[in-house]
């Protein structure tokens, strides 16, 4: 055969290739014949090549084989068991409805909630180097009471620098509005009208640098180096110099003319997810706030940040920072006259805080600044978790409960040869389908319940639809969650003997009652625990807002920014006075309330200053009228009085303090904070200015200027009036400036929006739980009444009575509502007094919550199962009888 | 399956039941051949009758379509030892395609009587 020519192999392999496969035999021999034919007629060559033209010239459409005649039966397949879920969906509109409505709002809810999380998680991350760059906290223990402090003293940061090499740069920031940071008066130098501005913070040249703020105009490294110069945020900017380049030009900060502030830069704005959100930076530079202020060591007021050298080991360097009390603190300390400086610095301990940590990781630490807190955004997870889950659990409740309806036709599709990996294959289409339905739909419902979680969750989050990776997240998440939702009522389903259900033995869906009720019960247990958090929350939220604090915060109008009148803030005050129900009228800038000023000092008996411990306190400038006005209780002694001069010199201490210093009768007896010597003249009665969060700390009255608020207590029920009476005089002082009030009742509410705001949260998470829980017990029940229809007629036909009836549906959901609540009491208990514990005053709670919250789940139990169950009892016997 | 059920019925209603000039001269061929009417002889007595080259898949296409538009009916032969042992598939002229034939072929003469300068000289 060797001399014999074939035709070639490869020309027939390649034509077998792409052949239909009818074809080949009739085409093979019809080419062969041609091959041998040529052959005859001339060369084995020309034979060859004419074969290759004539397998090239079988490249028509009618040859070639449908490339995806095998895959096309997967195809087909797919579309399939696509086409029967969707038609079983379609059939039972009320178990889609609520399976797909149900996981969408857990979807949408965990939507947003992720929003949230990622921009809580998103704080500082701006800084190119950000691990290099560090806040210096200071924990302290202030005779027994312990604490973390951000505020040091001014040469602090300049010591951090000059002692340890690993400090590349230390700068300092002050926030404190007794220095003149907060809130100012400001304008243009060549213009007159002056501006109310809030965000002034007074920084070093290094922390500018430190942070980095990137400037728009202006030399980054020399924008504050000089005194008097003043940076402003790119909103600031504009807003004063409309799109000029601002740098070099003046300007003036609460009318002080001798004092011009040089623009040394703009920058941009602090980014939303900035621990820092100032629009006014003012120069540290050659600034001293007393004489002797920069170098004294016993004033802590200053943040410091540092960003240490690459490479340098920021523990090491913290376990090294004690040094610098030996070496710089206590000495100043000693030098100020502190002799037990040593003693007093012992339990001082420095640490290192990353800036990517301060947003989150900053609760216990007093720094002016507003935080979210690590605990939140756990809970804020978990909480997204659970709906998630209970969303999920609905899912393969309903599911699997619809097992005997579905049972036939597995059996049969069983018997025609499906194997079990097609079922399963099915029902987990099935399952992919609801969820990615569900997740559309989730996403549209938590695009459109986006601006009402921003008021929850005060953020302003948006959807980042522009972000490349949202949209393949979702869908992977989308299909990881259908698959999850889909394993168990997948292999569940998928697993039934065709001849038990063909022949009518499948237990009817209560095969896996237990689990079910597991699950049911679970679903209760998680809203339970919720109801519990909203009323254990709203209580003591009520309990805050009705707690008697110790003054009068009702009817008192704040009016800001009176330091602006200068020497008129009298005139001013006699003036309102004279309106008809005005009662006091107070200038003090010291109040009850968050934002407004503190000074703590150090205070001793008379001539105890060497031997006794210090008593940290608060020293509040006020006027005769401030306790008055603030409606305190002098419990000993006498309120200050303007016929006795002598009480310019005395002070009002409160109880904690005289208890403090150990004063039995302090009416009478002389403390001291070192600089001045007073006479206690009068006891006031303890009252909370700080958050209910804290114990009161003592405290101590005394007469002086400090103009800023001026506090009118009123007494009328037309307060738009009286505003407009008190906006009346406030033009006739001050003609060029505008008026700002605020109640006292609303700053005190303020201290407690977190409060406030977790009440909302909860109330909206509980209620979210309740309606997929309800929403799933709905189905189920109606479920359970379908099953038992024909169990139900014979019973109504037997002469059960529609009560009976009604009570035997409910009793066994009864039952899991009831161990529910068995088992949330002790959950919610132990929750919701972890979270009470934050608060030094705080409700109890009692038994009656649980009972509400056990109640309020029965009753929406009942509510939800009665639907059905009215129904199942009120139906006619025939109807589900006559068919057998 | 449901790929060429979809096929069928799409070409069932486009069916063009005019007869092209090649697909005229296969028909023909296909009817001299008789009993020998497979691709490979047809496309061989193609050649030979016209002297135009074609190859055996264009001729197995067009007979194919024939077939498709019912002029031409088929059936496996018996096999040869040149073929490999393979059979052969032998198209026969169905009554319809006799039909198409004709039809053609009088539309032709009837073309040709009506032109005066052929007219006289046919037959």
């Amino acid at each position: 055969m060797t001399n014999h020519p074939s035709p070639p192999k490869l020309a027939q392999q390649i034509l077998l290739g792409f052949l239909r496969q009818d074809l080949a035999e009739e085409v093979l021999g019809d080419l062969n014949e041609q091959f041998y034919a040529t052959l005859h007629a001339s060369s084995p060559f020309r034979a060859r090549l004419h074969y290759w033209y004539q397998v090239f010239n079988y490249l028509r459409p009618f040859a070639i084989r449908k490339s995806k005649s095998a895959p096309s039966n997967h195809h087909g397949m797919f579309r399939n068991d696509f086409k029967i879920a969707w038609r079983i969906l379609s059939k039972q509109k009320m178990y889609s409805f609520i399976k797909i409505g149900g996981f969408a709002l857990g979807i949408a809810a965990c939507l947003l909630i992720a929003l949230f999380i990622r921009d809580e998680l998103g704080y500082d991350l701006h800084y190119s180097n950000g691990d290099r760059i560090y806040r210096v906290l200071k924990e302290y223990n202030d005779n027994g009471e312990l604490g973390t402090g951000v505020d040091f003293a001014a040469p602090f940061a300049k010591a951090l620098k000059a002692e340890f090499p690993d400090v590349e740069q230390a700068g300092r920031l002050l926030p404190h509005p007794s220095f003149g940071a907060g809130s100012n008066l400001i304008r243009r130098a060549d213009q007159t009208e002056n501006a109310y501005e809030e965000g002034f913070a007074y920084l070093d040249q290094e922390t500018l640098q430190i942070l980095q703020v990137p400037m728009v105009h202006g030399d980054p490294a020399h924008a504050l180096d000089e005194p008097n110069t003043i940076v402003l945020s790119r909103r600031k900017a504009t807003k004063y110099f409309a799109d000029d380049n601002p740098v070099g030009k003046l300007m003036v900060v609460n009318d002080n003319q001798d004092r011009l502030y040089r623009i040394g830069g703009v920058m941009e704005d602090f980014p939303a997810a900035s621990h820092l959100h100032y629009d006014f930076l003012l120069s540290l530079t050659g600034v001293e706030f007393w004489p002797g202020e920069q170098t004294n060591w016993p004033a802590n007021n200053y943040h410091t940040y540092v960003r240490l050298r690459p490479g340098a080991d920021a523990a090491r360097l913290e376990a090294n920072l004690p040094a610098i009390k030996k070496k710089y603190i206590v000495p100043g300390l000693l030098e100020a006259g502190y002799q037990d400086a040593a003693k007093m610095e012992m339990s001082l301990k420095f640490n290192l805080q990353p800036v990517g940590d301060i947003h989150l990781k900053s609760n216990g630490i007093t720094d002016r600044l507003s935080h979210g807190d690590i605990r939140f955004v756990w809970l804020f997870g978990a909480v997204a978790g659970f709906i998630l889950l209970l969303a999920g659990i609905n899912f393969i409740n309903l599911s699997t409960a619809r097992s005997a309806n579905r049972a036939k036709e597995v059996g049969l599709r069983k018997v025609v040869g499906s194997f079990r990996r097609h079922l399963i294959r099915q029902f987990l289409t099935e399952s992919l389908l609801f969820s990615f339905l569900s997740f559309g739909l989730g996403i549209g419902l938590a695009w459109l319940l986006l601006p009402y979680f921003n008021v929850l969750s005060a953020k302003s989050l948006t959807f980042p639809w522009r972000e490349w990776w949202l949209l393949p997240l979702l869908v992977l998440a989308a299909t990881a969650i259908g698959i999850l939702a889909g394993l168990y009522p997948s292999f569940y389903l998928s697993a039934f003997q065709p001849i038990q259900v063909l022949k009518g033995n499948l237990s009817r869906g209560s095969k896996s009652s237990t689990l079910r009720s597991g699950l049911v019960v679970f679903q209760f247990t998680t809203s339970i625990v919720l109801i519990v958090g909203t009323l254990v929350i709203h209580r003591q939220m009520g309990y805050i807002l009705h707690k008697k604090v110790g003054f009068d915060k009702d009817q008192v109008l704040l009016i800001q920014g009176a330091n602006s009148l200068g020497g008129k803030v009298n005139t001013f005050k006699q003036e309102l006075l004279r309106l008809p129900r005005v009662q006091h009228v107070s200038v003090s800038e010291y109040l009850p309330i968050k934002g407004t000023n503190r000074d703590r000092n150090p205070f001793w008996k008379e001539g105890r200053t060497a031997e006794d411990k210090p008593v940290g306190g608060q020293m509040w400038v006020v006027d005769h009228d401030y306790i008055k006005t603030m409606g305190m209780q002098v419990v000993a002694g006498r309120d200050f009085s303007l016929q006795m001069p002598t009480d310019s010199q005395a002070v009002i201490i409160n109880q904690k303090m005289a208890e403090e210093l150990g004063l039995e009768n302090p009416v009478g007896q002389r403390i001291t904070n070192k600089g001045a010597i007073w006479p206690v003249i009068g006891v006031v009665e303890d009252f909370h200015f700080e958050s209910l969060k804290e114990n009161i700390t003592p405290l101590v009255l005394v007469i002086g200027q400090s103009p800023s608020i001026v506090s009118v207590k009123v007494k009328t029920v037309d307060m738009a009036g009286l505003i407009q009476s008190v906006t009346g005089v406030w033009k006739q002082v001050a003609p060029h400036q505008p008026i700002r009030y605020t109640f006292l009742d609303e700053g005190y509410a303020a201290m407690y929006e977190d409060v406030q705001r977790m009440g909302r949260v909860f109330t909206s998470f509980a209620v979210l739980a309740i309606i997929v829980a309800g929403l799933g017990l709905f189905a189920l029940s109606a479920f359970m009444v379908e099953q038992r229809r024909k169990e139900i007629s014979i019973r109504l036909v037997l002469g059960a009575s529609g009560y009976s009836i009604f009570g035997l549906l409910t009793q066994n959901f009864l039952k899991l509502v009831l161990l529910s609540l068995v088992l949330a009491v002790p959950m919610a208990w132990y929750g919701m007094q972890k979270w009470l514990e934050d608060f030094v005053y705080r409700i109890e709670i009692g038994w009656d919550v649980f009972l509400l919250a056990g109640l309020m789940a029965v009753l929406i139990a009942i509510l939800t199962i009665s639907y059905q169950s009215i129904r199942a009892a009120l139906m006619n016997p025939v109807k589900s009888l006559r068919s057998e | 399956m449901l790929f060429s059920i979809f096929a069928l019925q799409f070409s069932d209603k486009m069916i063009e039941t005019k007869l092209g000039e090649f697909e005229e001269v296969l028909l023909l061929l296909a009817g001299i051949l008789g009993q020998q009417a497979y691709a490979f002889k047809v496309a061989e007595e193609f050649q030979a009758q016209t002297a135009r080259p074609v190859s055996i898949g264009a001729v197995h296409s067009t007979l194919t379509r024939l077939q498709e538009k019912g002029f031409l009916s088929s059936a496996m032969g018996q096999a040869t030892a040149e073929r490999g042992g393979r059979r052969k598939r032998i198209y026969t002229i169905t009554a319809a395609g006799q039909r198409a034939l004709e039809v053609a072929r009088d539309f032709r003469v009837s073309l040709w009587n009506q032109y005066p300068a052929f007219a006289t000289k046919l037959n």
